[in-house]
This record gives C-alpha cells, structure tokens and sequence, in this order.
C-alpha cells in the first residue's frame, strides 16, 4: 500500500545535489511507514512465538508433565515460564548468530574481496555511499558469475561487508550501480543483517518448538496424567478434560505457528526492502538510477548459484526466483519488481 | 516529606535528567556536524590534488584551450585558499564550474578519452565530486538536526545557557546547478 498522507514539500536543507531532480519526493515519510510496518510485524511474530510457549506451557502444566498446578482460568505459571523459556532461548542464539553470520555469509556466497587498484570505479561508488549514509566504509566484494545481484551484510557498521557479481559490474553503467549500492548501503545503514537474523532465529525456534510438540503428541495425550497420581489434590479428572481440550488446541497451533511465522518473516523481508530502496533515494537522491539498474536485473534474470535459501534474502533481488509479479507472493523474500519500480516512481516523480 | 515534597523532587529529578539527556544530544549532533565537515574537507583537498594532475596530462592535447585550463587552474587556486563553509561554498562552486566546462571540452578530443590515464583521472574527479557533494548531503542533514535540537522548546533553553550556536550549511551557488553532468560510460 503506498503511503496515503501527501508528499511534504521538499524542503530547503536539502539543498541541489550533483544534479539529480528529486521533484516533491518524501523519502523520509516511505521510511517511517516502512519502520512502523516492521515494528507489527515483529510483535505478530513474537506473539506468535510467546503464545505458541504459553499454550505448550500449559497443556505441560494441566497434564501434569509440570511440577506447578494449574491456576484459575486461563492464567498459566508453566504457560508464562515455557514462553519467557523460549524468549530466552531466541535471545542467546540470536546473539551467537550474530556473532558469527557475517562470516558465513561471506563463505557461502564465493566472493573475493578487492581493493580500489583491482575495481577503482565500484569501490569509490561504495565510499560515495557511505559518506552519504555517514556510515564506515564496508569490505567490498566481486563475485566471479555471470548472474546480475548484490548483496549486503554485517551486523554493525564495523564489519559491514558489499558484494557485487561480476555480471553486474559489467551490465551496470555507474549512476545505476550507484542506485544499486545505495540500496546495499541502505540495508548496512537500516541494520537489516540484524533485523533478519533476529527473525530468522525465532522462525526456526517456532517450527523446532512445533516439531517438538507434534512429536510429543504421537505418545499421545496424559501419559504422565495416566499415570496414577493418588486422586490426591486438585488435578485429577478436571486437568485431563482440560487438557485434552488444550492438547487440541495445541496441535493445531503446532501446525499452524511454523506457517505464520515463516509469512511474517517474509512479510518483514519484503518490507525491508522498499525500506533499502527508499533509504537509497534518500543517499543518491536519484531514483531514476535504481529503477533503471532493477530493470535490468530482472530482464536479465538468471538465478545466482551462490545464494541459497539461507541467504536468499540478502539480495537485491531474489537470487533463487523469477522476479515477476508472482514474486508478490506470501511466501516472497523480495516484492515483485514492478511493485518497487512504481514505489521508486513515486518516490521520485519522474 | 510529605507526599507534595515527593513529587516535586519527582519532578525536579525528571528536569535534571532530561536536561542531561538534552546536552549530550546537543555535543553528539555538534560531534557528527564536525565531522561531517571534515569529511567535505577531506574531499575537497583530494580534489584540489587531482585537478593539476589532469591539467597536466591534457594540457599538450588542448593546446588550443588554454583559457580554459588557465580559468580551471585559478578556480582550484581560490579555492584551495577559501577559508570556512560560506566562502567555500562559492570557491567550490565556481571550480565545479570550471571542470565541468574542461570536462565537456575534452569530449572533443577522441585521443584523450581513449587514454587510459586520462580515464582514470576523470573516474577519480568524478568520484571526488560526487564524494563532495553527498558529504555536503550529509553535512546539511547533521546541521539541521543539530538546528533543530537548538531552536525548538525546550531544548533552546538548553542551548541558550550552555553556548551551543546553529550550524552553516553548505549551500551551493546557483551557477553549480547548470553545470551539465558528466557520463562517463
């Protein structure tokens, strides 16, 4: 949905830059609409994973398999301990991700890294981009393959790194690998490497938690309720029926939360990227450079045989997909091009 | 204490941490200007540095362009010479003006865009340019959110007590804007 409120007057700080028409463009407000729609999709996706803990927590508890008794109503202590369990869990392997991510990208990916004697014109476009973002400058790369994509990562400004094919280099003039860098350094500048890898972790802790679950489940329901706990106390017949009805519901959402959270991560990719292209028109205030160079890419799709599913979405565009408007799919890392092409014309009234 | 003395230190404590908060974000966004502003600096010398050094490899091929070589040289000289952000603006200005007329001069002369020397020198200034003038972007940005936090209320009266003073900005004189730009692929 594009941004309903009216394009600000450009104001006057911005000052004329290197030629570049930029007409009533607000590059500003696209970000803010972008930041806001990550926000709600990272608390749909913690509930997601918050309420898939509370109702394992539960059934746990009304089951017997905890050693708190179930309390009133819905209200759960092994429900509210099982989820901040799988917070706590999201958080360490983030971190460990995190510390580690950049690296294997940089394996997974095949490039070489060069220096400004080896690619004078791509490593000054990148030095371009990063004063314009205020950002230090990244490693930069060349990926040997004839396939046209680039992608960023590194998760703080300190071990950022850009990569570029060599098809790209050869297939772009410079103000359209300009647009295509500025997009790369709107990622570095956005911290999306970050944002992903914290979705990513907790994706993969809901379907691993879900997979858990539905194998639990084939021992079938009070296993440990069967057992013979004395008719002593408050559990008894009350907790089985409850927790049959939870087991239930359980199942279901076992089934069902891997799905949604997986869309959500998608939704959040796809959102980072018009985030990425809007916050490179804010750095080259060019949109005309982007557009052309995303033209191209997709005339030219070929998928990109270094990427996989784990990186797919580090790059420009989708490496392992046609990008056409079947890519606007639930299940896209990346919006359909024309879909980025038109928000970029908005953007800059050309 | 009563509960009334409670709330006033409440608030009182409030007041203080915020004004804290309200002059570290002052020093940071001065901080990022200042840089920001050596970052433009850093440019413009490199490109000061290279401006001879293309004169020098094109001046025998355009011998018939002396003006315009002399017109550049002069630009760079005033320039290198310009003191703070205002006169710099101009001198800058005035000396893209310059290159941009030897640039599109040099189109005329085949020889010399198939030197490779030559390419190399015009791929460095224009980098240059282009490193100038989104430092000078992000220049103007980091001195209007310095601005900003200066003259809005409350912070203003942060400001006024500790000193802190707006920044320039960059402007551009007009003449840059009709400068064609230069394509070099």
């Amino acid at each position: 949905m594009a941004d309903p409120r009216p394009a600000a007057p450009r104001p006057r700080w911005l000052g004329p830059s290197a030629g570049v028409r930029v007409g009533a463009t607000d590059f500003f407000a696209a970000q803010r609409a972008n930041r806001r729609r990550t926000l709600v999709l990272l608390v749909v996706l913690t509930l997601i994973a918050a309420g898939l803990g509370y109702l394992l927590g539960w059934f746990m508890e009304a089951d017997g398999r905890l050693p708190s008794r179930p309390g009133n109503g819905a209200f759960s202590i092994g429900g509210v301990l099982t989820a901040l369990a799988i917070g706590a869990v999201s958080i360490g392997w983030s971190a460990i991700s995190l510390a580690w991510g950049g690296r294997m990208v940089l394996a997974m990916t095949g490039g070489h890294e060069v220096a400004k004697a080896d690619e004078p014109q791509l490593v000054n476009v990148v030095e371009e981009m990063a004063i314009a973002a205020g950002q230090k400058m990244p490693r930069v790369f060349v990926i040997e393959d004839a396939a046209m994509n680039a992608f960023a990562t590194g998760t703080t400004s300190g071990n950022a790194a850009i990569g570029v094919t060599r098809g790209l280099l050869n297939g772009l003039n410079r103000e359209e690998l300009q647009g295509v860098i500025g997009h790369e350094m709107g990622h570095i500048a956005n911290l999306d490497t970050r944002y992903m890898t914290v979705v990513g972790v907790t994706v993969g802790l809901v379907a691993l938690v879900s997979d858990m679950i539905l194998r639990v489940m084939k021992w079938g329901p009070g296993r440990s309720s069967s057992r013979d706990r004395g008719g002593s106390g408050s559990g008894g017949a009350g907790g089985g029926g409850l927790a049959l009805i939870l087991m239930v519901v359980l199942v279901v959402a076992a089934v069902v939360a891997p799905l949604a959270a997986k869309l959500v991560q998608f939704a959040v990719s796809r959102q980072r990227e018009y985030l990425a292209d809007a916050t490179a028109v804010q750095f080259t205030r060019n949109a005309a450079g982007l557009i052309s160079a995303l033209q191209k890419l997709t005339a030219a799709a070929q998928p990109f045989a270094g990427a996989s599913r784990a990186t797919q979405h580090l790059f420009i565009v989708n490496p392992l997909r046609q990008f056409g408007s079947k890519a606007s799919a639930l299940m896209a890392t990346h919006p359909a091009t024309e879909d980025r092409i038109a928000r970029l014309q908005a953007l800059g009234r050309l | 204490m009563g509960m009334g003395g409670w709330i006033v230190l409440g608030v009182v404590v409030l007041v203080i941490l915020w004004a804290i908060a309200a002059y570290n974000g002052m020093v940071s966004r001065r901080n990022q200007m200042q840089n920001a502003w050596s970052q433009i600096d850093v440019q413009l010398k490199r490109r000061h540095d290279l401006i001879p050094n293309l004169v020098q490899v094109v001046k025998d091929a355009m011998a018939y362009e002396q003006e315009t070589l002399k017109a550049v040289i002069e630009a760079r000289n005033r320039a290198v010479a310009a003191n703070g952000p205002a006169e710099a603006s101009a001198a800058e200005g005035a000396l893209s003006e310059a290159t941009g007329r030897l640039f599109m001069l040099m189109e005329n002369y085949p020889t010399l865009k198939a030197n490779d020397n030559v390419m190399q020198l015009q791929e460095e200034l224009t980098a240059t340019e282009n490193k100038i003038s989104f430092a000078r972007q992000f220049y103007n940005d980091s001195v209007m959110a310095l601005n900003n936090a200066i003259q809005s209320f409350p912070g203003n009266l942060i400001a006024g007590s500790f000193g802190f003073t707006i920044g320039q900005f960059f402007n551009v004189p007009e003449t840059e804007k009709a400068v064609p730009q230069v394509k070099l692929r």
